[in-house]
């Protein structure tokens, strides 16, 4: 190795713990940030949990630049709004992070005028049933083949 | 993999070509106005994702206009990748390399680059850009995913150090070294992200000069610079708010190294007015002390081999 220095800090070979099981202790990290399941350990808790934060206010800013009346209908409480009804959710984007909020805001009465047509214009052209990911509807993509 | 990469893998630190100069920004559609307008733009960095291939005769489609008017200006642009995954366990994907790699030869891109980080695991996305442990089996697992890459580019790739505000128990190499052997085992470039040192040294409590020491700056194709907030004790680089004046220093303190060829401002939200935005940038250029940008080359850049080969 040419750089001074470099080198494992720790001597002997593999770490102190799971060496060869990155995927698990990926995906057990992956779950513990965004599925609600419990930290793994060795972990600071604090840590993570700045890190579930953190994710959770990019998901909701991201969701508001992709459903912008809806967000402005919910002004000041968009991001707490939105950060409560996306925590434990699986991350598929902010056009699903945005529905699933507006779906929670209509069942709150939290749902302004815009907001409203913002989630019918999309309901017109998209199927969302709140499993699968949202679909657009035959016809929009009949009506997007003809558009090209 | 291409010729330069090959180059830069064995060429000595400190002396290679920088693929891009000067001031650059991270294109947004939301600032597209702002940055045409820049007289003195050395290129720009467009994430790669946002990039829709497929389907280049609609929108979203294709680089947008904003884009494609930069290029057509000679302006070089770099497709900057944020979910490719490089540290993910289960590998890369070939699907979202091909879609790199297609970017950069759509760009007529002078590079590409990545993140030191893992973004999914057991078909779970994060949502985030996540630190792998700085550990032999994760350098591995990002080797192979760089290697897979590389052999897919015909530009070389940079990649960025993140920010993450944990670290995992069992790391065995310091950031600098971990690094360096990355680099060194794969020829990559480093994009050097000044924020990022400075929130994982202030949220490690280190220092962030003894952090450069130890980073491979002779690698340097260009530095990110952006903004961030203080949450509850720990800095948190949101690409939100404006360049802290700690950034800037550390940016001084690079370029007095030697390491700051060409940087750029990353801004993802919250964008301010224009006359802030070009504040922002001439602070940029103030503490880098970026020169004026070379004129653009009229001619198209060949992509296959950016530098002559013997």
């Amino acid at each position: 190795m040419s750089a001074g220095g470099a080198g494992p800090l720790s001597a002997g070979g593999a770490g102190p713990t799971g060496a060869g099981d990155l995927a698990a202790r990926q995906a057990a990290l992956v779950a513990a940030l965004v599925d609600g399941a419990p930290d793994p350990p060795g972990f600071a808790a604090d840590r993570l949990a700045a890190t579930r934060e953190a994710l959770l206010r990019k998901r909701s800013g991201q969701a508001a630049a992709a459903w912008p009346l809806l967000a402005a209908g919910l002004g000041a409480d968009w991001s707490a709004f939105a950060c409560a009804v996306l925590a434990g959710r699986p991350v598929s984007g902010a056009f699903r992070d945005g529905w699933d909020v507006a779906l929670a805001a209509r069942s709150a009465d939290r749902l302004t005028e815009g907001a409203g047509r913002e989630l019918a214009a999309r309901e017109r052209t998209h199927r969302y049933d709140g499993v699968r990911p949202p679909r657009r509807r035959l016809i929009t993509q009949v009506a997007g083949l003809f558009r090209r | 993999m291409g010729a330069a990469v090959a180059a830069a893998a064995e060429g000595p630190p400190g002396v290679l070509p920088a693929p891009v100069a000067g001031l650059g920004v991270g294109w947004r559609p939301e600032i597209a106005g702002v940055v045409a307008r820049l007289p003195d733009l050395g290129f720009c960095e467009v994430i790669a994702e946002s990039l829709d291939l497929r389907h280049p005769d609609r929108p979203p489609a294709g680089p947008s206009r904003g884009v494609t008017d930069l290029r057509g200006r000679g302006i070089p642009v770099v497709p900057h990748g944020v979910r490719l995954g490089l540290g993910d366990a289960e590998g890369v994907d070939p699907g979202r390399v091909a879609h790199l790699a297609a970017c950069a030869r759509a760009l007529d891109a002078p590079l590409v680059s990545e993140h030191v980080a893992f973004v999914r695991a057991a078909g779970r996305e994060a949502g985030h850009l996540l630190p792998v442990p700085r550990t032999r089996e994760a350098l591995d697992v990002l080797v192979e995913g760089v290697r897979r890459t590389q052999a897919e580019l015909e530009v070389p790739l940079a990649l960025e150090p993140i920010a993450a505000l944990f670290d995992w128990p069992d790391d065995e190499y310091a950031e600098g070294d971990f690094l360096t052997e990355l680099l060194d085992r794969t020829g990559a470039l480093l994009l050097l992200d000044v924020a990022n040192v400075h929130a994982n040294a202030r949220n490690r409590g280190q220092d962030p000069s003894a952090v450069l020491d130890r980073m491979p700056l002779g690698r340097v194709a260009y530095v990110h610079v952006a903004g961030g907030a203080v949450h509850d004790g720990l800095y948190h680089d949101t690409h939100l708010d404006p360049v802290p004046s700690a950034v800037l220093m550390l940016l001084e303190e690079v370029r007095e190294r030697g390491a700051a060829p060409a940087v750029m401002l990353e801004r993802d939200g919250r964008y301010p007015p224009a006359a802030e935005l070009r504040g922002e940038l001439a602070a940029i250029v103030a503490s880098a002390r970026l020169g004026p940008i070379p004129s653009a080359p009229s001619e198209t850049v060949p992509s296959a081999s950016p530098e002559p080969v013997p």
